[in-house]
């Protein structure tokens, strides 16, 4: 965790949720080690609550490594990645910086930042991936050689305080800080949780002052992100304080979050205090903070520009259309943050084995899966800054709930051979709960506000009804425990509650799927399509869509040259 | 994209021109389509020009024109798409041919996009390799609004209206969108009352646009000119007269021109829409009254109108009425049918029009007589420009054409100097628009009673986006990047 010391957030709890209902790691993970709990958007709809969580950096990097390490069927090389090898237009091994060659059937690369990484504080700019760890510069080379389109992003994390320097207590007395909690009965991440997760820390609200703001205008010329000495692009939902300074000069104040990277650690992370400027000048900066007048800076924040390889260079199982055997996954393509990055390896590190033996590649939808937008707007748009994840990406956002991760997926991620037969079984008496107690609702009969008897599902779709105040007023018995209670009322409830638009959203897909079920071969002719423009056949062939619905999807086609595609399609 | 195998219909006649409209339909479906639209179960001939009686539709006040028409049928292969295709050919009247196409709508034709047909006929392989580079151009537009502007430049100031509507929908959009996403940026993107008024002034434009298009005013760009007068001094055929065709009904009979007909007519260098009123006067029959009316709502929405009077006769009641509700209009007063004799010239003149006679003779010369007779002198027929009120006389003959092209002058000049504002108001009079408007109308209502109701923003927004694809259907689409860049220049987003 290079970053920020939290997991989730809008859309990227989805990720999170997502991720763990196909059987991978990332949702346990926090549970076992976060250290407070917050379900955000709770006063909204159930279909963007998101779940996210602060971490313990050192606890979550070693239960991840352990749970690896646990793992039978992993072979550890631990080594510099240097050259890709190639046997015709398919991988056939990866040699390390050192010389030595490791063969295999398929490869899958997660550089992070590392390729060609330089961070920037001030004028001092040095080649490094992150803080402390030198780069990837062959690996780099080796991936341009073979001819794939490439770009350059940025981005920065803020610097760390000392712990022991901050009096909070004080902070909070003299009004400066404001004490963040988690939430008063904290939701676990994964689907195979027993137990809620607990709060053991709280995060600190302050803001940034006048006085902040004109240190940086005075300073900006020191800022590599101002003085031209970085050309990468950086995220616009994440700015540099520089940014929000000179870009927002009308606001005025920020808000910053005191967070700690661990339980028993020094580090604070200054979450919304991103930047390159001088070290002394971020010193400065940060004594300039309500509060934090003599806190002790233990790093400080730094920008980091590294190589990415246009996304529209893989397909939708995340192989690259040049190489066979060849997957990319993270930063690599793009994106930006943890979740993101976890999401692709699941899906790119599924696929490399299904490649080896022969299967077809797990692909998930856009109306099936964050993870399947997630991976469709990478392909068919590729990039121009690093890639995050919204739910107004999703365009059946009512469909792609935190809740019902597991019922969508879950049994994709069994299929692909993700998903391990304990999961399995315990999706199996879910899924069964979930039937039952749909049945159930519709078939049982309340009496509503009035005196009149409905059946519970029509009682329910009243604002004021819910299926808790019906189940403890015995009107409605579930199917439940009292584990599962929270999840399994939640599902019902919304299946039911929201229906008439979730009808209407599930409309919408069976619509969508006429284009999206239209495949286009891998080696479709594009130029010999007549009447399609040079431009048009310079989109379509940079980007092979796999199928119309991706075609259409594509930036700067338009409709009638997809449906030229889809009218020679048969054709050829 | 668009399918390419279903059945579409479309004007395929140039707006504007020609006394006949061509209605073609193409697809699978466009025997049965023409079938319903023409009352008829037994199949058509094929290549055979069938008549047929289109019958008024019930409760449609816009398609209350019933037209005799032809309709031939090409069964595929040979025909212009390469599949079936029927062609309707009916009176040239945008009224006429856009209740054709409403009602091929209504029996399950879809409105055929800008150059869907040259692209049909393309795939078919109708058409050669150099009639299919227009096919190119029609694929490398980006957006339906420019595919439309390639083939029809007038629609802008509409789709101007139109854009700004989308535009600040969008701008609500974003906001709500932002509240979802950005829930922790102690930011209050937008209150739900706040959002409420916006979708309701929203709601009001595009009732606006809507009402327009309800009132049958089929205006396109341009100027309005609106020919006013009683029945039978002489309208439709002036109307035609200046269109140069024979495109109004034209009878001997009062009260023929029973709806509003409007054309679009390049006169003396000034793109204009010609708008031919029923006679205005005192009438019992209920079809007739509509046309009265419609006539002064035509009235309300002129640049200029045309007050045709009869110059063989005296004047009237009607006459009179006429001209006094014209008073306060930028108007111009016609004298017609100088081709016959009469004598209602001078007390018109100087009774009613309250014009100095002999101040103007002079200006306007010795050729005032003649009229009567003759009346080739055009330049002197005009009378009693006083001050900045522009507000001259001609004399003309419909008929012979005599003094046409003075009026012609005078009308552009009364347009272009006479300080008359255009209506910057622009009227929807195209089918598509319309049924786009509406469709987002409806969904706007939805999303309004949805935000009235207290749930949360991803709700109405359901509906806020489908009212968004509709307008971004006539001003081209719009991605999830485009919503997140709006986002993120205008608020500072993120930790």
């Amino acid at each position: 965790m290079p970053c920020n010391p939290a997991i989730g957030g809008t859309a990227k709890g989805h990720l999170v949720r997502e991720i763990d209902a196909l059987g991978g790691l990332m949702a346990r993970a926090i549970d076992a080690t976060g250290i407070q709990f917050k379900l955000l958007n709770r006063s909204r709809g159930p279909a963007v609550w998101s779940p996210r969580a602060q971490a313990d950096k050192g606890r979550y990097s070693a239960w991840v490594k352990a749970a690896l390490e646990a793992e039978p069927n992993i072979h550890w090389i631990i080594g510099r990645a240097g050259r890709i090898l190639l046997d015709g237009g398919r991988v056939s091994g990866l040699a390390l910086e050192d010389g030595a060659v490791f063969p295999c059937g398929a490869l899958v690369i997660t550089t992070g930042t590392f390729l060609n990484g330089v961070i920037h504080v001030g004028q001092e700019q040095r080649p490094s991936g992150r803080a402390g760890e030198p780069p990837s510069r062959d690996l780099a080379e080796s991936i341009k050689d073979l001819g794939m389109k490439w770009g350059r992003l940025k981005t920065g994390t803020p610097p760390r305080l000392a712990r022991r320097s901050i009096d909070f207590e004080q902070g909070v007395k003299s009004g400066v800080f404001h004490v963040e909690h988690g939430d008063s009965e904290p939701i676990p991440f994964s689907f195979t949780a027993t137990q809620s997760p607990m709060n053991t820390a709280v995060c600190h609200l302050l803001h940034t002052t006048d006085r902040v703001h004109q240190l940086v205008r005075s300073n900006i010329g020191a800022s590599p992100l101002y003085n031209g000495q970085i050309s990468g692009i950086g995220p616009r939902y994440c700015p540099s304080l520089e940014d929000k300074v000179m870009r927002f000069p009308d606001r005025e104040r920020h808000q910053l979050f005191l967070e700690p990277e661990g339980l028993d650690v020094e580090e604070i992370y200054v979450n919304g205090f991103s930047m390159s400027l001088p070290v002394e000048t971020q010193r400065e900066l940060i004594h300039s903070l309500p509060g934090l007048e003599s806190a002790e800076m233990l790093r400080p924040g730094y920008a980091v520009e590294y190589d990415f390889v246009q996304p529209t260079e893989l397909r939708s199982s995340l192989e690259t259309h040049r190489v066979a055997g060849l997957f990319f996954a993270g930063q690599i393509n793009g994106t930006s943050g943890y979740e993101e990055a976890a999401g692709q390896g699941l899906l790119a590190g599924a696929n490399a084995a299904r490649s080896v033996l022969g299967r077809p590649p797990l692909v998930l939808g856009r109306e099936e899966a964050y993870l399947g937008i997630l991976v469709d707007d990478l392909v068919t748009k590729g990039c121009l800054e690093p890639y995050r994840m919204f739910t107004s990406r999703a365009e059946y956002r009512l469909l792609l709930r935190t809740d019902n991760a597991d019922l969508r997926l879950t049994p994709r991620g069994r299929e692909a051979g993700l998903v391990d037969d304990e999961r399995w079984e315990r999706y199996g008496r879910r899924r069964k709960r979930y039937d039952t107690n749909l049945d159930r609702i519709r078939k049982t009969w309340v009496r509503v506000e009035g005196g009149a008897r409905v059946p519970a599902a029509q009682a329910l779709k009243r604002p004021e009804v819910t299926l808790g105040s019906l189940v403890s007023a015995g009107d409605v018995v579930l199917e439940t425990t009292p584990d599962d209670f929270a999840l399994d009322t939640s599902s019902v409830e919304t299946t039911v509650k929201y229906e008439g638009y979730l009808v209407r959203q599930e409309q919408a897909v069976a619509r969508a799927q006429q284009a999206e079920r239209r495949r286009i071969p891998e080696a479709f002719p594009f130029e010999r399509v007549p009447g399609l423009s040079r431009e048009m056949v310079q989109r379509f062939s940079e980007t092979r869509p796999e199928t119309l619905g991706q075609a259409q999807r594509i930036p700067g086609v338009t409709p009638a040259a997809v449906a030229v595609v889809g009218a020679y399609l048969n054709r050829f | 994209m668009f399918s390419t195998s279903d059945t579409i219909v479309a004007i395929a006649t140039p707006a504007g021109r020609g006394g006949l409209g061509v209605v073609r339909i193409s697809g699978p479906a466009a025997a049965p389509v023409a079938g319903e639209l023409a009352g008829r179960e037994e199949p058509f001939r094929p290549r055979y020009a069938t008549f047929a009686t289109i019958t008024p539709a019930a409760g449609d006040a816009a398609s209350a024109v019933g037209d005799q028409v032809v309709i031939t049928f090409f069964p595929t292969p040979h025909s212009y798409t390469g599949e079936d295709v029927v062609e309707v050919s009916a009176h040239g009247s945008p009224v006429v041919l856009s209740s054709l196409l409403r009602r091929a709508i209504d029996a399950g034709a879809r409105l055929a996009e800008p150059g869907e047909f040259t692209l049909r006929a393309f795939l078919n392989g109708k058409l050669d390799l150099i009639q299919a580079e227009a096919v190119a151009d029609l694929i490398d537009a980006v957006t339906p609004l420019q595919a439309r502007v390639a083939f029809d430049q007038l629609e802008g100031t509409l789709t101007g209206a139109i854009t700004a509507i989308e535009g600040d929908l969008f701008d609500v959009i974003a906001k709500l969108e932002a509240s979802l996403d950005f829930p922790d940026e102690g930011y209050h993107f937008v209150g739900s009352e706040e959002a409420g008024a916006a979708l309701a002034s929203l709601g009001d434009r595009i009732d606006r646009l809507l009402g327009e298009s309800a009132r049958g005013r089929l205006i396109r760009e341009g100027a309005q000119v609106a020919i006013v007068g009683a029945p039978n001094v002489g309208k439709s055929s002036l109307f035609n007269a200046l269109l140069n065709a024979n495109r109004a009904i034209v009878t001997a009979v009062a009260g023929t021109t029973r709806d509003l007909v409007t054309e679009r007519a390049d006169l003396g260098g000034l793109s204009l829409a010609l708008i031919d009123t029923a006679g205005v006067r005192e009438t019992s029959d209920p079809v007739e009254r509509e046309g009265v009316a419609r006539t002064r709502d035509a009235l309300r929405v002129a640049d200029l109108v045309l007050v045709v009077l009869d110059g063989s006769r005296e004047m009237g009641d009607e006459d009179r009425g006429i001209l006094a509700e014209t008073a306060h209009l930028p108007r111009v007063v016609v004298l017609n049918k100088s081709d016959l004799k009469g004598s209602g010239i001078f007390s018109i003149a100087q009774g009613v029009l309250g014009l100095n006679w002999s101040a103007t003779s002079t200006q306007a010369g010795p050729g005032v007589e003649p009229f009567a007779e003759n009346a080739p002198q055009h330049r002197e027929s005009r009378l009693g420009r006083s001050g900045k009120d522009p507000r001259p006389l001609f004399s003309v003959s419909a008929q012979t054409g005599a003094g046409l092209d003075d009026l012609i002058a005078g009308v552009a000049e009364a347009l272009s100097t006479g300080g008359i504002e255009f209506r910057d108001q622009p009227a929807v009079s195209n089918v598509r628009h319309t049924a786009l408007l509406a469709r987002a109308r409806g969904a706007l209502a939805r999303a309004t009673e949805a935000l009235e109701g207290q749930v949360s923003e991803e709700f109405p927004l359901l509906d806020l986006q489908e009212a968004a694809h509709a307008l971004q259907e006539i001003t081209g689409r719009r991605t999830s990047d485009d919503l997140l860049r709006h986002i993120f220049e205008r608020f500072c987003i993120g930790k």
